[in-house]
């Protein structure tokens, strides 16, 4: 018959609960703590190297040159790193082919928007994003539609990536593919005061 | 003391690199994690998604599967070869693609990193075969020389799909297996 070792008969009841408890404790606040201390984020890793409030088409990835790890390698992506705290964001896309993605995310990774190419819709989409509703009050009553045609979208937090991502069919579609994107664009536009 | 800590943040460390049932499906080789991307994510897969660098497209249109193993278990190597037969996946885009286990391209003479359900070349009956190896091979060759261990990412956009793998899973619609045919 197996026996426990004799440290392990010593332990009490009371000391097992108390480290489990204790590790339960540690799992949790470990686990809430990577979003809160986490540096090495998406939105960080491009911030640098994307102006504020401007489309850029980034080349499709290619070993040494990835944006971001894990990123789909056949496809062209163009990104726009906004800031509405001052203004909203006028954004204005031609979803060209099948697979072509219009996302917006939040610093922390979030996608709170997201807009796939869909025959049978039209191909160029126009929307404004304006800060959500809580942020939204600090500044004005109403957000100011350009148009009557577009979309507001609110975005969770002030700043965060517009990307639109355009699949390769193969390289003789890239110039098209590169032509296409390039009519996206990511504009500050005035809020209504 | 000293298993308490551990303990605790070692199932974190796990639960936030590999997921579990809470956080991930799987279906043979392949893992995504449910809620990638999505504003209502569980504590597990935002940790995940920062931690990594990710930038996921919200798991309601996209899922984004891995595979660190071949259908029989074997860690993905970049000296063996493989091959996935490419069905099940009709009406939706797909994206396979190859990377190193840091989510690096392994670079290769032919500039070839992935295979769309746009670029990839099909069988009479729709199927495409895709083969990874580190020399060339017909057809739909994925090259994976210069690197040891591999990942591979599967990347599925289809609102329907997405949604049933929410809820239940891949019993409907499973996905393709990595085969290995043979290792150096």
């Amino acid at each position: 018959m197996p026996t426990l070792p004799k440290w392990l008969s010593e332990v009490g009841w009371r000391t097992v609960i108390g480290a489990l408890l204790l590790g339960g404790i540690i799992h949790i606040l470990a686990t809430l703590a990577v979003p809160l201390l986490g540096s090495r984020t998406a939105f960080a890793t491009l911030r640098d190297s994307l102006p504020a409030n401007r489309m850029v088409i980034v080349p499709p990835p290619a070993p040494g040159k990835q944006t971001l790890p894990f990123l789909t390698p056949d496809a062209v992506y163009a990104m726009c790193r906004y800031d509405v705290s001052v203004d909203s964001l006028l954004v204005k896309v031609a979803m060209a082919h099948a697979g072509w993605t219009l996302s917006m995310h939040t610093p922390q990774g979030e996608n709170f928007y997201v807009m796939p190419s869909q025959q049978l819709r039209r191909s160029e989409v126009t929307l404004t994003v304006v800060p959500g509703v809580d942020r939204l009050n600090e500044f004005t009553p109403t957000p100011r539609r350009v148009s009557g045609q577009e979309t507001n979208i609110a975005s969770p937090s002030t700043e965060g990536l517009v990307m639109v991502r355009a699949p390769l069919r193969g390289l003789s579609w890239r110039a098209e593919t590169e032509a296409y994107l390039r009519r996206a664009t990511c504009t500050p536009v005035k809020r209504a005061q | 003391m000293v298993l308490a800590v551990g303990g605790g943040l070692g199932t974190a460390w796990y639960m936030i690199e590999a997921g579990s049932r809470l956080s991930t499906r799987t279906s043979g080789s392949w893992t995504t994690w449910t809620s990638a991307g999505r504003p209502d994510a569980d504590p597990y897969t935002r940790a995940h998604t920062i931690r990594n660098a990710l930038l996921p497209i919200a798991s309601t249109l996209e899922l984004t599967y891995q595979a660190k193993a071949d259908s029989r278990g074997g860690r993905l190597h970049a000296g063996c070869e493989y091959v996935i037969v490419m069905g099940g996946l009709e009406g939706a885009w797909w994206s396979l693609a190859a990377f190193d286990t840091q989510g690096r391209l392994i670079h290769n003479a032919a500039e070839r990193y992935a295979f769309t359900s746009d670029s990839v070349m099909r069988e009479p009956d729709g199927r495409a075969i895709v083969t990874l190896a580190r020399d060339a091979r017909p057809g739909n060759w994925l090259p994976i020389g210069g690197s040891s261990r591999i990942n591979l990412i599967l990347t599925v956009q289809d609102a329907a799909y997405a949604a049933a793998v929410y809820d239940g899973g891949h019993a409907g619609r499973p996905l393709p297996p990595i085969q290995r045919i043979a290792c150096r």
